[in-house]
């Protein structure tokens, strides 16, 4: 007697009548919404900058033997220009052949620096978002299913260091850990510094390594104990007694059910969370001396590289806004609740 | 062996708590019969969802179930997790009292349907699923069922959600179906509405129902045999007319007065005195004794053990046997 066979359960395919022409039309417009703050935003910027840094700096102190070279600055930058005004003639030359500029730090074309930069920063930053993102599901999903057992408080106490410690302080200990002990312990040479970014996979996977976990830690901490809390109230939800009354599986239950709804707080989190990335690289990428977006950063700032500045500036505020639009339609086409548009 | 359909023996449902043992369900023992409907009454607290949940072991986790539940003969209560599952929304399928939250809300009313079908039979494609949800919410009386199969359940009434959470429930065509009070959560104008189409998918599948609800008025035309429950214990079971006109319960009565009649006519409605004991603690002896009319010294000695007073007719009352005298006296 007794002997029911229960077969695995199949992925239901989910119809939906959010047309694409609807998102389409969404996107499109918040884009478009867009473009104005954008240019309100860097007018503001590049007037805050011109206000702080001075480009002259290191030639006032030899003036008059220099003021050729004084003067040719003034004249790039348009330093004798009223403050307000210095961003109009930053846009004209954005659109005229100068492009972004010159890097007076780097000593290349801005754009060429963004480019190969941007796309070190790119090779820490998307793997840090990756693991930030897988590990803080699988921390919330497992916290909220073992609510108050030994894991969970440990991964509780782990995320309250993680919250407590300063992303600086953090990178430093990792570094000496992993890139300084571990190599005069057991003479292995588990990450470099100073070099230039791995030739192969295999070095670019091991001088990355360091600078993304640590990247990536604080987010994780954040991030899993929101999803806890989200996993937790979703699980104790009705539909998930009805899910479980249907005779599905408790995986089914937990990895459908519950996430799906558990999740929606979360993506938005991560998408928001990809611009805290940006401004995270500044000190890891310092740290590892990974030459990133970050670390060129603080030497312009440092070298007064008016240019370089406001063109990191801009470029993470265009990612910023193309974040928040993904963590929109996203919030959008996984909570039917939410209307586009 | 007996033809029951569903057999609970003994069943006990306590929490463990802080403050202690909750006993939720108590001492619980009944039948249910293939075709038959089965209401429990009850006040709020008495334990009827507690005992439902129980039964699909769908309990909370703090709870300590113990006694015997059979199925057709199988044990659901030792079973393993797997023959839970297959059992679950195949043989016994169950309704839940809020139709707002009781579904999940990003998924289409029509695919959590499917999904219902497809878990306990794979070999069902995906497209004979889905044209047997749109019959499913056809045949509650979902208007446009093809279109609204493709909604989501913020874009159903809660009338029409209920509807499509009876569709979920009967799509395997289960032996039983446990309402926990189907209609509680909707408008009054909507509940009987529902009901007519439980009892109409009821008597069409041939299924078994156990009807919770805490209103005996609803309870008069829809079921076959009624058990009251109170301070998790069964108080009186019977059928409907043993019930409703020859009660041998001083609770079932008290409960009777606290409702108008039948037809409407009873000119004074009297509520019961006093709220239900705690059931950390609950009272020596009968648990109603504090707000009981007829109690007496020999009520606080013991529980009172379960009477048969009739064919079909049992109540748990020390002093039935004096109680028709009494009765008179007292009214
Ligand atoms: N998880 C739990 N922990 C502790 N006590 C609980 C838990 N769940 C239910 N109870 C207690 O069990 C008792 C019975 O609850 P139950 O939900 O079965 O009542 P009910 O008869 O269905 O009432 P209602 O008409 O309000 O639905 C209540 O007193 C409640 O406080
Ligand atoms: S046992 Fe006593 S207190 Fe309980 S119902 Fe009967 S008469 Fe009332
Ligand atoms: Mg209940």
């Amino acid at each position: 007697m007794c002997v029911m066979v229960c077969r695995p359960s199949v992925p239901v395919h989910t119809t939906t009548d959010r047309s694409v022409a609807t998102l389409f039309a969404y996107v499109t417009r918040r884009v478009l919404i867009s473009v104005p703050l954008l240019v309100i935003a860097m007018y503001l910027v590049h007037v805050g900058v011109s206000a702080t840094v001075d480009p002259r700096s290191d030639f006032y102190l030899c003036l008059p033997r220099c003021q050729e070279g004084f003067d040719s600055i003034t004249e790039t930058y348009a330093l004798d220009t009223n403050i307000f005004l210095r961003p109009f003639t930053y846009f004209a030359d954005l659109f005229s052949g100068d492009g972004l500029g010159f890097s007076s730090s780097v000593g290349e074309p801005v754009g060429e620096v963004m480019r190969t930069r941007g796309w070190n920063t790119a090779m820490v930053a998307i793997p840090a978002f990756l693991l930030g993102a897988v590990l803080s599901l699988l921390l919330s999903v497992y916290s909220a299913r073992r609510q108050y057992s030994v894991g969970d408080y440990f991964f509780t106490g782990l995320s309250f260091i993680g919250f407590a410690m300063p992303s600086f302080v953090l990178a430093l200990i990792i570094q000496v850990i992993f890139g300084v002990k571990l190599e005069e312990w057991f003479g292995i040479k588990p990450f470099n510094t100073g070099r230039k970014t791995g030739e192969n996979f295999w070095e670019l996977l091991r001088d990355i390594t360091l600078p993304a976990v640590s990247l990536a830690i604080l987010g994780i901490a954040a991030d899993s104990r929101f999803g806890r809390s989200s996993m937790l109230e979703t699980l104790n939800q009705d539909y998930i007694r009805t899910a479980r009354a249907k005779g599905l599986t408790e995986r089914t239950v937990v990895w459908k059910h519950a996430l799906r709804n558990g999740l929606i707080p979360l993506v938005t989190l991560w998408a928001l969370g990809f611009s805290a990335l940006l401004s995270g690289s500044v000190v890891t990428e310092s740290i590892f001396s990974w030459p990133g977006i970050g670390q060129t950063f603080l030497r312009a700032l440092g070298d007064s590289d008016l240019d370089l500045l406001m063109a990191i500036v801009m470029f993470t505020g265009v990612l910023t806004v193309i974040f928040n639009l993904i963590a929109d339609v996203l919030y959008g086409v996984l909570d039917p609740r939410i209307r586009l548009g | 062996m007996s033809d029951a359909l569903l057999t609970v023996d003994h069943l006990n449902v306590g929490f463990a708590t802080r403050a202690g043992i909750v006993r939720a369900a108590t001492d619980i023992t009944f039948e249910i019969h293939p075709g038959e409907v089965l209401a429990v009454v009850g006040e709020s607290g008495s334990g009827k969802s507690v005992t439902a949940l129980a039964l699909m072991r769908l309990h909370p986790d703090n709870a300590i179930v113990t006694g015997d539940v059979l199925f057709e003969g199988c044990d659901l209560l030792n079973m393993s997790d797997r023959e839970m599952r297959a059992t679950r929304g195949n043989d016994i399928a169950m309704i839940f009292q809020d139709p707002m939250t009781a579904m999940n809300p990003v998924f289409a009313v029509g695919d959590q349907i499917v999904e219902t079908i497809r878990v306990h039979d794979s070999s069902i494609s995906k497209q004979e699923a889905w044209t047997k949800s749109v019959d499913l919410l056809k045949l509650v009386g979902v208007p446009e069922p093809k279109r609204r199969a493709s909604q989501y359940p913020h874009e159903y009434s809660g009338g029409m959600r209920q509807r499509a959470m009876i569709a979920m429930a009967i799509a395997n065509d289960p032996k039983l179906l446990i309402a926990d009070e189907p209609t509680t959560a909707l408008d009054v104008t909507v509940q009987a509405q529902v009901m007519e189409v439980l009892h109409e998918v009821q008597a069409e599948t041939g299924s078994a129902m156990m009807l919770i609800t805490h209103d005996l008025g609803l309870v008069a035309g829809s079921a076959d045999r009624v058990q009251v429950m109170y301070a998790s214990r069964l108080m009186e079971t019977g059928t409907i007319d043993q019930i409703f006109y020859e009660s041998q319960n001083p609770y079932t009565m008290a409960l009777l007065d606290s409702i108008p009649d039948l037809d409407g006519h009873r000119e004074q409605l009297e509520p019961i005195p006093g709220n239900p004991p705690s059931l950390l603690n609950p009272p020596s002896g009968c648990a109603f004794r504090p707000r009981c009319a007829f109690a007496a010294d020999v009520c606080a000695a013991e529980v009172p053990p379960t009477v048969v007073v009739g064919d079909q007719h049992e109540s748990r009352c020390v002093r039935t046997r004096e109680l028709e005298t009494l009765g008179g006296e007292i009214s």
